[in-house]
């Protein structure tokens, strides 16, 4: 069970992370083909008029999916950020407590989330919704993919609610209380 | 519930919900939902999800992850030796001396980096062991380092300017170009304060080093060929409209690559190291940005942010005064919220009064990063602050107390842009046509 539970995040973050190296190549490509076009106009030769469709509109898509997918392993790697000054002035014990609150309440709210978001895809997937650029992308599958992420971080969740409940803190307090490089703006 | 007492009580739960140590991202959507409970007819959940998608889903936030995996990359790379290396030099015959690197490298590094923390850790690293191996006085060398590397905040890429642009439906591309004029006097500002400084206590600073011949000082500034190169690549094609936001992320990114690699820093563990990175602080600050659209959705059901400029507006109040109270209010709100929250909160609830007061929103956002890059350097929450707290082992109060003055001067730089608007305005003026 945790080893599946940890090979789920991870191939999550993963699939995330390859959605954001996905953008970075089709955005190069797309600028390769412009500085082609821009050294072969120089030449005065003809374009080659290179272009990937709705770019713009995919690169979102891709973004969205990266965004959700990755929620589970920032979770679990203590970087989303929370006011823990509280929590840091807190008796140990009522850190205990107060910290199954927000993981019991966030995993509540993220439950909730996943299922609005699964609707959302679901009903686009029945009207047959596509984006609006030349290429018709169907978009359920970004929005799919939100959902999904938002599962596995509602998985994440509960997943910590119970670690907390049997020893007390969550795996990623040291983390959390270490300084993380770049969180913040 | 009226409208004002409805707000009080969101605020109350706001607050209440983020105390309890619940995300920030959850506790900003809890409360659109809270909000979209009031009215009876408004289904929160679909609100939720449309919303939520719609925030998510842009090219123009693409920049985003790609800065900040620009970022990573080139926190891994030899830069802040190279910048030290080939600045020092030069800065021998200036009072202050050495004490400049913090403020120039961090300015330099800002050209390339987004973030505030990231830029204090990346020139902190190197300049904050020689300074203090020089015998240079250690409440300068920290107070300034702490300052300065807010300037990642304020000269372009900004992944502060990148959520404000996306909430605000702002271009990216002019609000980068109009941070580069206020950067650069905000770091005049810093060098200025040095100089004064090391006039009048002469006594604490270290004996001069002997003089570097010319010859010597242009062959170390080599060393600054490669960074010189990535600035012109990412920021000149953003200002001579070659490229968007996002494409220029996307050149920072191969560029940065690139520099790793002629520079024999590139490994394979690196560059998983700098992508997993740039994954998770990319998904953190998108998820909140998910969360706050939820947030800003809502308000506009409750009519919170319209009634809120309606009663601002009836105290006919001189602008200097509402930015003013602005300026008081985010002071107290930097000290314990951060700065991403800080914007996002802002976009949702008091963008119509910013508008009915006549503030041009780019102008605005020029003002927002100052007030924010104040909050980094305002215990007890503030990102600079726990950098150096990390390298030095000193208290958070006692670095902020250190930063005090470049806090002050911050507050002078915003008097100068409210002043001079012109400093933030016309540089994009002269922009060719961004797409």
């Amino acid at each position: 069970m945790r080893r599946a539970l940890d090979t789920l995040y991870r191939a999550a973050l993963w699939a995330s992370a390859l959605c954001l190296v996905a953008i970075a190549l089709l955005v190069g490509l797309q600028l390769a083909g412009r500085l082609l076009d821009g050294a072969l106009a120089l030449l005065h030769l003809p374009r080659t008029d290179f272009v990937i469709l709705s770019l713009n509109e995919i690169c979102g898509y891709l973004l969205a999916a990266a965004s959700f997918l990755a929620l589970a392993g920032t979770l679990k790697a203590g970087a989303h950020i929370r006011v823990t000054m509280v929590l840091a002035a807190l008796s140990e014990r009522a850190r205990y407590l107060v910290e199954l609150w927000a993981f019991g309440f966030a995993a509540a709210c993220a439950a909730y989330m996943t299922g609005h978001l699964a609707n959302f895809a679901w009903v686009s997937f029945f009207f047959h919704e596509v984006s609006a650029g030349v290429i018709r992308v169907p978009l359920v599958y970004p929005q799919a993919a939100m959902a999904v992420g938002s599962l596995i971080l509602t998985a994440a969740l509960v997943d910590e609610f119970f670690i907390v409940l049997s020893r007390g803190r969550p795996t990623f307090r040291a983390a959390e209380d270490a300084i993380t490089l770049g969180k913040e703006g | 519930m009226s409208v004002v007492g409805l707000s009080l009580v969101l605020m109350l739960l706001l607050f209440l919900i983020l105390g309890s140590g619940v995300w920030i991202a959850i506790a900003l959507a809890v409360c659109g939902f809270a909000a979209v409970l009031t009215k009876v007819a408004t289904p929160a959940g679909q609100v939720l999800a449309t919303s939520m998608w719609t925030a998510s889903n842009s090219w123009d936030l693409t920049a985003l992850p790609m800065f900040i995996w620009m970022g990573e990359i080139l926190y891994r790379t030899k830069l802040s030796d190279d910048m030290f290396e080939g600045l020092a030099p030069w800065l021998q015959k200036l009072p202050g001396r050495l004490l400049h690197v913090n403020v120039i490298g961090c300015a330099i590094f800002a050209a390339v980096s987004g973030s505030s923390a990231a830029t204090c850790a990346t020139i902190g690293r190197i300049a904050l062991p020689e300074l203090l191996k020089r015998g240079y006085d250690e409440r300068m060398a920290i107070g300034t380092l702490a300052g300065s590397g807010t300037l990642g905040l304020l000269i372009p890429p900004s992944i502060i300017m990148i959520v404000y642009a996306t909430a605000t439906d702002q271009s990216i591309a002019r609000l980068f170009i109009a941070g580069v004029i206020p950067g650069i006097v905000l770091a005049g500002l810093f060098m200025g304060f040095i100089v004064v400084w090391a006039l009048f206590n002469k006594a604490r600073m270290p004996p001069p080093e002997p003089p570097v011949p010319l010859r010597e000082r242009v062959y170390a500034s080599r060393r600054l060929i490669p960074v010189t190169l990535l600035i012109l690549g990412v920021i000149g094609s953003i200002y001579g409209g070659l490229a968007s936001a996002t494409e220029a992320a996307v050149v920072g990114v191969f560029l940065a690559l690139g520099l790793s690699w002629w520079s024999g820093t590139l490994t394979k563990q690196g560059f998983v190291d700098s992508l997993m990175g740039a994954t998770r602080t990319s998904c953190m600050i998108a998820f909140i940005l998910a969360g706050a659209a939820y947030l800003t959705a809502a308000m506009g059901f409750t009519g919170i942010p319209s009634a809120l400029a309606e009663w601002m507006s009836g105290f006919n109040m001189p602008p200097w005064a509402l930015l003013t109270v602005l300026t008081a209010f985010y002071i107290v709100l930097g000290c314990f919220l951060d700065g991403i929250s800080m914007v996002v909160l802002t976009t949702s609830i008091i963008i119509p009064l910013v508008t009915k007061a006549g503030f041009d929103l780019i102008w605005f956002g020029i003002y927002i990063v100052l007030v924010v890059e104040m909050a980094q350097i305002t215990p007890p929450v503030g990102f600079n602050l726990y950098v150096l707290q990390g390298m030095t082992g000193r208290n958070i109060f006692t670095i902020g107390a250190y930063a005090l003055p470049l806090f002050f001067l911050m507050c002078v730089a915003v008097f100068l842009v409210a002043a001079f608007p012109g400093l933030a305005l016309w540089l994009p003026s002269t922009m060719l046509d961004a797409r």
